[in-house]
C-alpha cells in the first residue's frame, strides 16, 4: 500500500487587494464659502506610514476632493477625476460645474461596482449660484448635498459633534428666534479644528498635520481669513472663484 | 488487489476531510466580537465638575435591533452623594445591582459609616475579578463626591469638603481613574467624540448639566442601539438633582 504522505492537502490562499490607510476628513459648508479639510497621517495597522500624506485635493477653483479609505485607490482615483476634468476644459474651455462633478464622480465609482475604490469621498466648493456647498459619497457612487460631513477612521468622533455645532440638533433657539443655516467662515473654522484635535486626543489613526482648504465664492472678500496665520492661495485667477490652504500641526503620538 | 485499492482511496478521502476542518477560535476577535456587549445596547457617561459630578445614561432596553423598553434605567444610588451606572448585558445589570447593594450594605454594617467613592471603585474592581475566566459583560462607570474631612489643631470642629470623583473599569475589573470624563456602552466612540469637543475643566453644576446632557443626547442620536429617552444626575454637596431629558424617541 501506497504512502500518504506525499499526496497532496487541499491549500486556501487569500489575496486581499485592500488595505485601510485610517485617517479623517471633513466638509462644513458655508452661505457663500465652503471649508474642506483631512488630516495628513497615513498608516496600516498600528504603524504610521507617513505623517504627511494629502488627503485633500484641489480639483478646479471650485472644487476640492476629500479621499479617505484605501489611499492607494484614493489616489488613483484623484488621478482619474483630474484627468477627467482636463479633457472636460478642453472640450468646453470652461471649469465642470460642482453639481456636474458630483454626478462625475458617482458614474465614476459606479463603473467600479464589483471591484470598488476602497475610498469615502467628500466634495465641497461653490455650486454656480454661488453658495457653498458639499457632495458626500458611498464607495459605490451614492451621494447627496449636505451642509457638513465627517468620514473616515474618526466619523463616529466627529459626526455627532458636527450635528450639534453645525445643525444645533438637541439646542432649542432662543425664543423668537431660529437657529442660523449656515455659520460665519471663522465659526466654522474654529469648529473644524476643534474636531481634529477631539478626533487626535481620542483615535489612534488621527493625528500628525491638519490641511483645511477653504473655497470662497466669486466677489467674496477675505474677510473672516484676517487672524488666519500661514494662509497659501491656490487659485489660478483672481477674478472668480479662490482657493486657500491653511496648514496646522496635530499631535504626533 | 482490488481491495486494497478501494481501501487506498477510501483513506485518502478521510484525511482530506480532516484537513479541511475549519477551526474557530473560541476568544473575541474582530470578526466575531463579543455579542454580549452589544446585545441588550446602552450607554453611560460621567463627567467631572468644579465640586460636583455628573452620571447620565439613556434608557433604552433592546434585543439586537428591536427596541423592548424605553424606561431601562442603568445608574443606581449607591450612598447619598455615589452613584453607579452599569453598561452592558442586562441582566447581568440586574445581577450586579443586587451584588453591590448586598456588599455595601455588609460594608456599612461591619464599617458603621458610608462606603467611599474610592473604596467603592476598588471594592466593584475585585467584584469584576473574581469572574476573570468568565466575566459579567458589564462595563461600569461610577460618580460621587470623595468626603475630605479634615481636623484643625487649634481644636475647632472638623471641617468636610467634597472632592469630585468619577472612575470607570472594563469587564474584569480594570479601574480607570479619569479626571475629565468616562464613557460606556454602544455610544462609546460617539461619546468620546462629543464630550472630547464639548467638556472643560470647572464647570458648575448647571453648566455640567448642560454639557452631560448635549454629549450624550447628540452621540446616542448618533447610535442605533443606544437613546429612547436619558436620565442625568448631577450630584453636588447639598443635593443631587436627577432630570428625565426629552429626547428623539426613534
Amino acid at each position: 500500500m501506497p504512502s500518504m504522505e506525499h499526496v497532496a492537502h487541499p491549500q486556501q490562499r487569500a489575496f486581499n487587494p485592500y488595505t485601510e490607510n485610517g485617517g479623517t476628513i471633513l466638509a462644513i459648508a458655508g452661505a457663500d464659502f465652503t471649508v474642506i479639510a483631512g488630516d495628513t497621517r497615513q498608516s496600516e495597522g498600528y504603524s504610521i506610514q507617513t505623517r504627511y500624506a494629502p488627503k485633500v485635493f484641489r480639483l478646479t477653483d471650485r472644487a476640492v476632493l476629500a479621499v479617505n479609505g484605501f489611499a492607494a485607490d484614493g489616489n488613483m482615483f484623484v488621478k482619474k477625476v483630474k484627468q477627467r476634468l482636463e479633457w472636460y476644459r478642453h472640450a468646453h474651455a470652461k471649469d465642470m460645474p460642482l453639481r456636474a462633478i458630483a454626478r462625475l464622480i458617482q458614474t465614476m465609482l459606479y463603473a467600479q461596482r464589483f471591484f470598488p475604490y476602497y475610498v469615502y469621498n467628500i466634495l465641497g466648493g461653490i455650486e454656480d449660484d454661488g453658495t457653498g456647498a458639499v457632495y458626500s459619497f458611498d464607495p459605490v457612487g451614492s451621494y447627496e448635498r449636505e451642509a457638513c460631513r465627517a468620514a473616515g477612521a474618526a466619523q463616529s468622533l466627529v459626526q455627532p459633534f458636527l450635528d450639534n455645532q453645525i445643525y444645533f440638533k438637541n439646542q432649542q433657539a432662543a425664543p423668537g428666534q431660529t437657529h442660523p443655516s449656515h455659520l460665519p467662515l471663522p465659526d466654522v473654522l474654529s469648529i473644524v479644528i476643534d474636531s481634529f484635535t477631539s478626533a487626535t486626543e481620542r483615535h489612534i489613526e488621527v493625528g500628525d498635520g491638519l490641511e483645511m482648504y477653504i473655497v470662497l465664492a466669486k466677489g467674496r472678500n477675505t474677510q473672516g481669513m484676517e487672524s488666519l496665520h500661514g494662509v497659501q492661495e491656490l487659485s489660478s485667477k483672481l477674478d472668480g472663484e479662490r482657493v486657500f490652504v491653511v496648514r496646522r500641526e496635530l499631535k504626533k503620538d | 488487489m482490488a481491495r486494497g485499492r478501494t481501501r487506498w482511496w477510501w483513506k485518502r478521502e478521510t484525511r482530506s476531510v480532516t484537513v479541511t476542518q475549519v477551526t474557530r477560535s473560541l476568544e473575541d476577535s474582530e470578526e466575531r466580537p463579543n455579542m454580549a456587549m452589544e446585545l441588550n445596547g446602552g450607554s453611560v457617561i460621567a463627567m467631572v465638575g468644579k465640586n460636583c459630578v455628573a452620571i447620565a445614561s439613556d434608557l433604552r432596553l433592546g434585543n439586537q435591533a428591536l427596541t423592548v423598553a424605553t424606561n431601562f434605567e442603568k445608574i443606581f444610588p449607591v450612598s447619598e452623594q455615589l452613584y453607579i451606572g452599569l453598561c452592558g448585558l442586562a441582566t447581568d445589570v440586574e445581577t450586579l445591582r443586587e451584588r453591590f447593594r448586598f456588599l455595601v450594605n455588609m460594608y456599612t454594617i461591619k464599617e458603621s459609616r458610608a462606603i467611599s467613592p474610592q473604596a467603592f471603585a476598588h471594592l466593584v474592581s475585585s467584584t469584576l475579578y473574581e469572574k476573570r475566566f468568565g466575566p459579567y459583560f458589564i462595563e461600569p462607570v461610577i460618580a460621587g463626591l470623595e468626603p475630605i474631612t479634615t481636623t484643625p489643631t487649634d481644636g475647632s470642629a472638623p471641617t468636610t469638603e467634597f472632592r469630585p470623583f468619577i472612575a470607570g473599569a472594563d469587564v474584569i475589573g480594570c479601574l480607570n481613574f479619569a479626571k475629565d470624563f468616562i464613557v460606556t456602552g454602544t455610544a462609546s466612540d460617539k461619546l468620546f467624540g462629543v464630550a472630547e469637543g464639548l467638556w472643560e475643566p470647572d464647570l458648575g453644576p448647571e453648566d455640567l448639566f448642560e454639557t452631560i446632557s448635549q454629549t450624550l443626547l447628540n452621540a446616542v442620536d448618533r447610535d442605533a442601539y443606544s437613546g429612547w429617552g436619558a436620565v442625568v444626575h448631577v450630584i453636588t454637596p447639598d443635593k443631587v438633582v436627577s432630570r428625565t431629558l426629552k429626547a428623539r424617541m426613534d
